[in-house]
């Protein structure tokens, strides 16, 4: 019993669980106008999921429209940065008008991106 | 031979009515203006096919329409018809004239609520079998403005095509399921007069979304019909897909 609680152990098993604690990505949510159906919301998701900095692996490939309140989620990829004037350009161009970019914290609070 | 409404209703067995309603696309009295097209791709250099069959007494009319477009505000879309009908006095079996069109749009976005104003202008081209009874080209016109909020839709289209002048009138209700598609239950007035008489006719449209398929499903019946060439009640029913 000894040696299962010994100092290497305990320090090999906070370094796993350190390892395997679920790391924060980096989520954003855009407020656009206009964008009240699902089909409205295909074509905006459709150009924003071409960008390179969107993480595909989370939301709906990487962006999820909530038309009940037109907020545009996305998840950047931990290695990339947003480029809020490409992701704006994209939604326009999924033709409807983006207005204002929030940073979701890891508290769930948002903060406005200028 | 004309034959009366009541004739023409037996002729449509009640399953065959529901089960068109449930599988569909586009309105009857498409000619300047854009139905389905009107509301999507509405994205950056998006284009999109769809293919639907227009049934009247006189003539089942199927449709190949393509679109284009360069951006929300431009357009450009083509219909070519193939019509099949026993009344050769009246019509042309075969390929029919196709309709070339350029729907400009200005939309405006607000809060929960998008709206687009339209001008459509449009040729008639002489595309016609051999045997077509028009062989000439003809212009077109649509003004239109639509728009949608999360529970209602509405459209108001006035068109000219060569000698017909019409407005058609599309109001409803919206229903999203969160999941990615939607239906639109509506109602649909189009009236249109021509040198060959007036119509008035009225009926459900129905129109599903699900990713980048939509289907739509129209009822129309007479309510007024003093034209020479249209023959009662009509059906159309068809599928599109954009990309």
């Amino acid at each position: 019993m000894k040696r299962l609680i010994s100092l290497p152990n305990i320090l090999l098993l906070l370094g796993s669980l350190a390892l395997a604690a679920p790391t924060f990505a980096q989520q954003y949510v855009v407020d656009v106008h206009g964008i009240v159906c699902e089909f409205c919301s295909y074509g905006v998701a459709k150009k924003v999921r071409k960008l390179d900095f969107i993480d595909p692996s989370q939301f709906d490939k990487g962006v999820k429209v909530d038309i009940e309140k037109q907020m545009v989620y996305i998840a950047v990829s931990d290695n990339a940065a947003l480029d809020k004037s490409a992701l704006f350009k994209a939604i326009e161009s999924g033709g409807y008008k983006p207005v204002t970019l929030w940073r979701i914290a890891e508290s769930g609070e948002k903060v406005e991106v200028q | 031979m004309r034959l009366p409404l009541k004739q023409f209703k037996k002729r449509l067995p009640f399953g065959f009515t529901f089960g068109a309603l449930s599988i569909s696309i586009a309105s009857v009295s498409t000619l300047a203006h854009q139905p389905v097209m009107d509301m999507a791709p509405r994205w950056n250099s998006g284009y999109g096919v769809q293919t639907r069959i227009e049934h009247t007494e006189a003539k089942t009319t199927t449709w190949l329409e393509g679109v284009y477009t360069f951006k929300p505000s431009v357009r450009v879309t083509l219909k070519l018809p193939y019509i099949d009908s026993d009344n050769t006095d009246r019509y042309a079996s075969g390929t029919g004239n196709a309709i070339l069109a350029v729907p400009l749009k200005r939309y405006h976005n607000n809060g929960a609520f998008t709206s687009n104003w339209g001008i459509t202008p449009s040729v008639r081209m002489p595309t016609g079998s051999s045997n077509s009874k028009d062989n000439d080209w003809d212009t077109g016109l649509s003004l239109s403005y639509s728009s949608e909020s999360r529970s209602v839709y509405q459209l108001y289209d006035f068109y000219t095509l060569d000698d017909k002048i019409g407005i058609d009138i599309n109001y409803g209700f919206v229903f999203a399921d969160g999941k990615g598609s939607s239906w639109f239950t509506l109602w649909d007035i189009s009236a249109q007069e021509s040198n060959d008489g007036e119509r008035i006719l009225t009926g459900p449209v129905l129109v599903y979304f699900k990713s980048n398929t939509i289907v739509r499903a129209e009822y129309k019946f007479a309510a007024l019909d003093n034209d020479d060439v249209w023959k009662g009640d009509s059906i159309s029913i068809g599928i599109g897909f954009v990309y």
